[in-house]
């Protein structure tokens, strides 16, 4: 700093008037909420926890609202649309009997066809899944 | 009752900065009361609002800078020209004792009024506050080089004005 702004720097301020302090705060002390004390201890966690996010929230108050905003769109989005999913399975009906006997028939001429002593097995068996390497071998050699 | 303690503790300890702040953008009594006890009743409403600021005293002038930009404003619909308020106005410096002094403290006064008010803001809180450009940024949210440069530019009306008064005292 230079003499001049030394010299600005030593001018001395205006004091602000003694009795504007008994005045503006009863203004103040008129103007505050009621005290927590009287609310009870609900309130007073309410209040703390307000407290706590504001203070967390407080650089961006603004884009945090915008984020949760959107959070909450997409969770209502999310709700409302049906999930089909378990629906369609439910909706599956058991196979109808004519269906089940067509089947049944099917297996019988194919244990036929393939030279099975016991058609029985062929009905009994679990024949759904792929036969072992040995059988599709005989099966094809036929 | 602690809360009516805090509050005083927040006057006692930050009114008086305020109040010159103020006054050297109002230079009007009435005005500088009117939004020392707004910024006061602000306080006393939400006494949360104090917990989220790093320093009490940056965040207490940022208040009062903003309520003084705001009082600007509206006044400046009301009065257009710079020599009905010069006219009126209340120097923020306190009565010297001497003729030369409050001659040197009048014209500093009215040099001060002639600066904008962004630079008005940086020079008093580098001169009578003691800020660092830092502080001032964090304080009026600017960057540092803006606070220098308004610093700057302001002094150097200052210097301008004053330089005849300045050489004549010395």
């Amino acid at each position: 700093m230079d003499d001049f702004e030394q010299r600005l720097k030593r001018q001395p301020l205006r004091q602000v008037p003694a009795d504007w302090r008994r005045e503006i705060l009863a203004a103040a002390r008129s103007a505050q909420p009621p005290h927590p004390a009287s609310r009870g201890p609900h309130r007073s966690l309410l209040s703390t926890l307000n407290h706590q996010l504001s203070t967390l929230l407080w650089p961006h108050p603004k884009a945090w609202g915008a984020l949760a905003a959107i959070w909450i769109l997409i969770f209502a989005v999310n709700f409302s649309m049906p999930d089909e999913t378990p629906a369609m399975a439910q909706k599956a009906s058991p196979p109808a009997p004519e269906t089940v006997s067509e089947l049944r028939q099917q297996r019988l001429l194919f244990a036929e066809l393939v030279g099975s002593r016991d058609a029985g097995d062929a009905d009994r068996s679990k024949t759904l899944g792929p036969l072992p390497r040995s059988e599709r071998d005989a099966i094809m050699a036929a | 009752m602690r809360r009516g303690t805090e509050i005083d503790r927040l006057y006692d300890g930050h009114a008086q900065p305020l109040y010159a702040f103020l006054l050297n953008f109002t230079r009007d009594e009435a005005d500088t009361r009117d939004l020392l006890q707004e910024i006061f009743v602000k306080l006393a409403r939400d006494p949360g609002l104090l917990a989220g600021a790093r320093d009490e005293r940056a965040f207490l002038i940022r208040l009062a800078h903003n309520a003084a930009i705001d009082l600007i404003r509206r006044r400046s619909t009301r009065e257009r020209t710079k020599e009905h308020f010069a006219a009126e106005s209340l120097s923020p410096f306190a009565p010297a004792p001497a003729p030369d002094e409050q001659f040197f403290r009048d014209g500093l006064s009215e040099a001060l009024a002639g600066l904008p008010a962004d630079q008005r803001a940086v020079v008093h809180l580098k001169l009578w506050e003691e800020l660092t450009f830092e502080q001032i940024a964090e304080t009026l949210e600017i960057s540092p080089n803006t606070a220098a440069s308004r610093y700057r530019y302001g002094l150097d009306k200052l210097r301008e004005r004053l330089r005849p008064l300045y050489e004549e005292i010395k």
